[in-house]
Formats: structure tokens, sequence, C-alpha cells
């Protein structure tokens, strides 16, 4: 079975190194950007299949790149998780209606975080809706 | 108008008193614009429309008489300074209102032109020193907060940078590790966690200093979140060989508070109490309702630790305290922790104290609002001294279509009670607060004092309103029900809280009724409860 691949933004390249040998270790295959520019690049050619995206990055900020995302045909299907030292009251929902499907502040705890690439990584699954008397 | 003539707003009822002052002002021969007023509520009404340069206010009018006048001015207009000018020769009413921030206290009968101009001149000085004060220090609160907000970010940079290698070389990704190299590491991430601790701390209580900080209340158990709070301690107590005691009344009602907030005051009392006792020693958490209270449930960490000093105690819940005593405690924190307790307490409406004796333990306690449906409905229900005639209550179910981790359910479910708010009369009906802990599906309640008929103009505005939003619409299945409460009309015999008391019962059981029909919480909630990132978890990551 192939390995899911997930693409990590930061501008941090030690960060970066760190969670790509956490991510492998998770059985992930893991591609790195470490601009917002680059990050839609390689979202374009590697089509991974989730990305985690800081929100402070050189050349086009994270919402810049997740404004891109939700407005590529190709691409805005692609589950985002933001993971930022941001102050999660300012930016969270701000995040999540850009079209993040979660928001984590660092440092986050890594089984959170592998927690959190889990279910996004699962195809939606449907919910049982309850019927309601009418 | 001229800017360089002054602009006297004068409130005077007796004429000749009124004349006088004029003729004061005129002969002092400084340009001057006088406004004459007799009472006290015109002279509210004028200065909602301009502001004068000064307000010369008798105290004693037609509508309003001594210090009640001085006292509903300045909350009319703090801004604008105030001369009294009275026949009343009283030093403590004097006092009182140079306290109440009056800018002169001058009588009648001694006045002189030179005098008053004077004093009005002062006056007009002062206020605007006063106001210029005021306004650097605002700025200067806000300069400090912004900086801690952008302090807290910087350090959390190079900490996630610590705290994402130190796992690596934990978890044996970077290579192996001997046993005694991983003790060490743990250390490394046991004072990475402190650090993150503090961080955290330093934003809450900025956030708390600045009023930014929120709660969301809900019908919760308390009980539950005691247990919770010591589950999460017991390891920490256990290191350190302290006893960790719980004792609940049984009886204990549902309270109305912020579940995560009030959750933290517990975690923050437990801490401290562990840190600062002894080996073999306990800590006890204790939840009851105290007589006469009706309104409050009251909660108690006490703990058999060296105690609190009497001239500590007053100053224990301000920001940056700092126990002298504890100075030989390297892990003493910011000193923030009580100060963030009091501002979640506090905006809950709540108190919080200590009682100690030194060398013999503390003991913490809170208060916590006690979730009265009576007291809710009382409100509403009640027109005229009468109840209204018909009670309808209304069930609006909020369930996700898809199963997944999207979106912050959280957040959605506040802006959808503010929604829910806004879709009813507030003076006759009620939005309940949300019940138990908030998960992916929620489940409001309204009772709206109407008819089944005229309750569907309002289901039908909920819908509309609800479904606005955008990821609501697209989200969730919404699902709005009504049912009439069968409420017995009001017998003669029946006093009015009898009558509240019995609807509040019936409301409860239709309630019940209601959650019986069907679940009103799918099966897939463990999902999404799981994957939450809630800030208690991610407290101690390893």
């Amino acid at each position: 079975m192939p390995r899911p691949k997930i693409l990590v933004v930061d501008d941090d390249p030690d960060l970066l190194r760190a969670m790509r040998l956490r991510l492998r270790a998770n059985n992930y295959d893991v591609s790195t950007a470490s601009d917002g520019y680059a990050a839609i690049a390689s979202a374009q050619k590697e089509h991974p299949a989730l990305i985690i995206l800081d929100l402070g990055l050189p050349v086009g900020d994270g919402f810049v790149v997740l404004d891109r995302l939700q407005n590529s045909d190709s691409l805005s299907s692609i589950p985002v998780i933001v993971l930022s030292a941001r102050d999660p009251q300012m930016n969270e929902e701000r995040a999540l209606k850009a079209g993040a499907s979660a928001f984590l502040q660092k440092p986050a705890d890594n089984d959170e975080l592998l927690n959190v690439i889990q279910v996004n990584l699962r195809p939606g699954e449907l919910a049982q809706r309850t019927a309601w008397p009418s | 108008m001229d800017p360089q003539t002054t602009q006297v707003l004068l409130i005077e009822d007796n004429l000749g008193d009124a004349d006088l002052v004029r003729l004061r002002l005129v002969e002092s021969k400084f340009p001057v614009n006088v406004n004459c007023v007799s009472r006290l509520s015109d002279g509210l009404a004028s200065l909602t429309k301009e502001t004068p340069s000064v307000v010369l206010l008798d105290l004693n009018l037609p509508d309003s008489r001594g210090a009640e006048t001085f006292r509903r001015l300045m909350e009319h207009a703090p801004n604008v300074p105030v001369v009294v000018l009275t026949g009343q020769d009283d030093e403590a009413l004097a006092i009182k209102a140079v306290h109440h921030g009056v800018q002169d206290y001058l009588l009648k009968d001694s006045l002189s032109s030179k005098h008053l101009e004077r004093a009005i001149r002062y006056a007009v000085e002062r206020q605007g020193l006063l106001r210029a004060l005021e306004m650097s220090q605002k700025q200067q609160l806000e300069f400090k907060n912004q900086f801690l907000s952008h302090v807290s970010h910087e350090l959390r940079t190079p900490l996630t940078c610590i705290h994402q290698y130190v796992t690596l070389l934990v978890d044996g990704l970077a290579g192996p590790v001997t046993p005694e190299q991983i003790d060490h590491l743990k250390t490394v991430l046991k004072s990475v966690n402190q650090l993150h601790a503090m961080i955290r701390d330093l934003l809450e209580a900025t956030r708390a200093e600045s009023g930014k900080m929120g709660i969301e209340p809900r019908c919760i158990s308390l009980a539950e979140l005691i247990h919770q709070a010591v589950a999460m301690l017991r390891p920490t107590a256990q290191a350190k060989r302290v006893g960790l005691e719980i004792g609940i009344d049984q009886r204990l009602p549902l309270v109305h508070a912020d579940a995560d907030r009030t959750l933290e005051v517990l975690i923050n009392l437990l801490d401290n109490a562990i840190k600062f006792t002894p080996a073999e020693g306990s800590v006890m958490v204790k939840a009851c309702l105290v007589e006469p209270d009706k309104d409050s449930v009251y909660v108690s960490v006490t703990d058999t630790g060296r105690g609190i000093h009497p001239e500590a105690k007053a100053l224990i819940f301000e920001r940056l305290y700092q126990d002298p005593d504890s100075v030989d405690n390297n892990r003493s924190g910011l000193g923030l922790g009580l100060f963030i307790c009091r501002e979640i307490v506090r905006l809950h409406g709540g108190r919080i104290w200590v009682t100690s004796e030194p060398g013999h333990g503390s003991t913490f306690s809170f208060t916590v609002p006690i979730y009265s449906l009576v007291k809710l409905l009382r409100a509403v229900v009640v027109y005229e001294e009468r109840m209204r005639p018909a009670f309808v209550l209304v069930r609006v179910d909020l369930a996700p279509v898809v199963n997944s981790a999207r979106g912050n359910w959280k957040e959605t479910w506040q802006r959808c009670l503010e929604i829910l708010e806004r879709c009813v009369y507030l003076d006759k009906d009620l939005v309940l607060p949300p019940m138990g802990t908030s998960g992916t599906s929620e489940t409001f309640f309204v009772v709206a004092s109407t008819d089944l008929e005229g309750a569907k103009i309002m289901t039908k505005r909920i819908g509309e309103q609800l479904e606005r939003r955008k990821d609501v619409k697209s989200e969730y299945t919404l699902k709005i029900s009504t049912v009439a409460i069968n409420f017995p009309q009001p017998s003669d015999v029946a006093t009015l809280e009898d009558q509240v008391q019995s609807l509040a019962d019936h409301v409860t059981q239709a309630i019940l009724a209601s959650l019986e029909q069907k679940p009103w919480r799918t099966t897939n909630e463990k999902n999404g409860n799981s994957i939450k990132s809630n800030k208690f978890n991610q407290r101690k990551f390893n």
C-alpha cells in the first residue's frame, strides 16, 4: 500500500527537518516547502494527500495559500491542517473559514497532530443521520 | 462659535442665583457664553447634544438633590469638568463631591467674579490633564498587552523546535538512546512543558487584563469537572506522595458555567495545593451547597501545606504576586495562575477567596452559579404579575452531515446561540443555556411564550437565520421541532412563585421527554471528541 504523502509548509528549516523525521517514522511520505509560493507549486506538482501549513510565511502567507488552494478545482479537496504559533483566538476561526480543516497551536502534542492527520486522511465517512420524528 | 469663548452650562433652578452667577461671569471680562437650565434632566439632555467647557452645578434642583445630583451628572458626562455652586456649606459633602471627580465646590454667598473665573479656568485645565493621563495610561496598557501577545508568539517558535527534537530523541527516531539519556531528555521535556505553561499563562493574563477573555457558559455537572481535574493531577500528587481526595455533595445541582474555564480554575488550585504540600500531606477538593445561599455551589481546595501569611492573603490574587517564602521553590511559575483564576471566577459572577492559618495549610474557595431554570424563566414568563397564557418548547438540532474533523464546532455553536437569541423576543422567550459538554452535534431549547401557531413564525425565522450561515447550511442538518407545554391554567390559590416553579417542572419534563424520544447525540461523537484541540491535553505533551 503506498504511503500517503504529506506536504509540510514552514519557514523554519529546522522544524521541517524534525517534522520530516517524525512523519516518516509514522509511515507518511513527506515533501516540504518553506514559503507560500513554493507551497502552491509543490501542491500542484505532487498532489499531496494532506497539507500541514504554517501561517507566518514569506512570499504569500498561510492565508494566501489557503485562498489559492480553495480556488483551485484540483487542490480544494486536499485537507489542510494549520499549525501555527499564532493566537488561536485571533486566527482559528479565520483559518477554518478560509478552508482549513483544523487549527493546532505550536508547540502541538505529537499524538494530537498524528491523530488529526489520521482523521483528515480518512475519506469522509457518512455520519449516521438521525431521523427525527416529524 | 468662538473657540476662545468658554461655554458654560449652568444648572440652577433659582433665577436670582442664576442671574447672579451670570453677572459675576460677565464682570470677569473673559469671553463666556452661558446656557442656563433649571432641571438636572434638562442639563443631561443638553450634555447629550453638545459638550460645554464646564458645568456649574447647583445641588438642590427640582428633580434631584444633594450628592445624587453630581453622581448622576458625572455618570452621564464623566469627561466634562464640573464645579459645584451651592448654598450648602457642608465639608463632608464637598469631599464626597471631589471624590466623585467634581473639580471644585464653591459657596454661592462668597462668590467673587475673580474667584469664579479662576475656579472655572483651573477646573478646565485639571480636567484636561486628567484626560491626557487617562489616555496615556490606556495607550501604555494597550502597548504592553500587544507586546506580551507578540512575545508569547515569538517564544513559541523556538520552543516548538526544542520540543520536536527532544521528542524525536526520546522516541528513538534519531537513533538508539540509553535509558540514562532518555531520563535526561525527559527532564528537558519537563522544562519545556513548564515553559509552555508559562507562555500560555502570560497570554491568558494579558487577555484577562484587556477584557478580551470570554466565557461560554453551559448547563454542566461540576462533579464531572472535579473528577476530571483530579484524574489529571493524580500522577503529580502521587509523584510527591501527596494524598488527593474528593468530597462532593450528592445533591449537587447543575451549574451554569464554562466547562473549560472552570476546569482551568480547578487545575490551577489543585496544582498549587499539591505544590505547597509536603510529602505525606494531603489535598482535599470539596463541592457543596452552603445555606442560605441558593444561587451558588461552593468549591474548596484544602491543603496541609505551610499556609499563607495574613498579609499575603490580600495580595495573593493579584497579577504577578509571588509568595516571598516560596523563593526556595524553583518551580514557582510567573505568579499569574491565581490572577487568571480570579478573573475566570469573576466573569462567571462568582467570588474566590482564601482562608489560612500559617503552619496549618490553606483553603481556596470559589463559587459557581447554579443553573436555575426557575430563575431564568421568571424573567420572561411573568407579565404584569400574571403568568403568560401559553408556552411552547422549541427544539433546534444541528447534526453534522459528514463526520469529519472539519471546522471548529465550539465556535459554530456559540455563533448559533447568538443567532437564536436574535430570533426571539428577549422579554418573553428564553433560549436555554446549552447542556453538557459541547460536541460535534448540538441541541438548543427555547421556551417561547406563545402557542403552537405563534411558534411557527419563530421557527421559520430561526431556520432562515441559521441557514444563512454558510458552514451551517453546508455541513449540518438542521431540524426544528415544537411541542406545547401542557401547563395547567393558574388557579387562584397558587402563588406566582409556585406557578413559575410548576412551569419550570413542566419544561424540564418536556425536555427530558423530548430527549428520550431520540438520542440527542449521534453515535459518532466520540471521533469528534478525540481530535478536538483541548488546551488541557496540550498542557502536558510527550
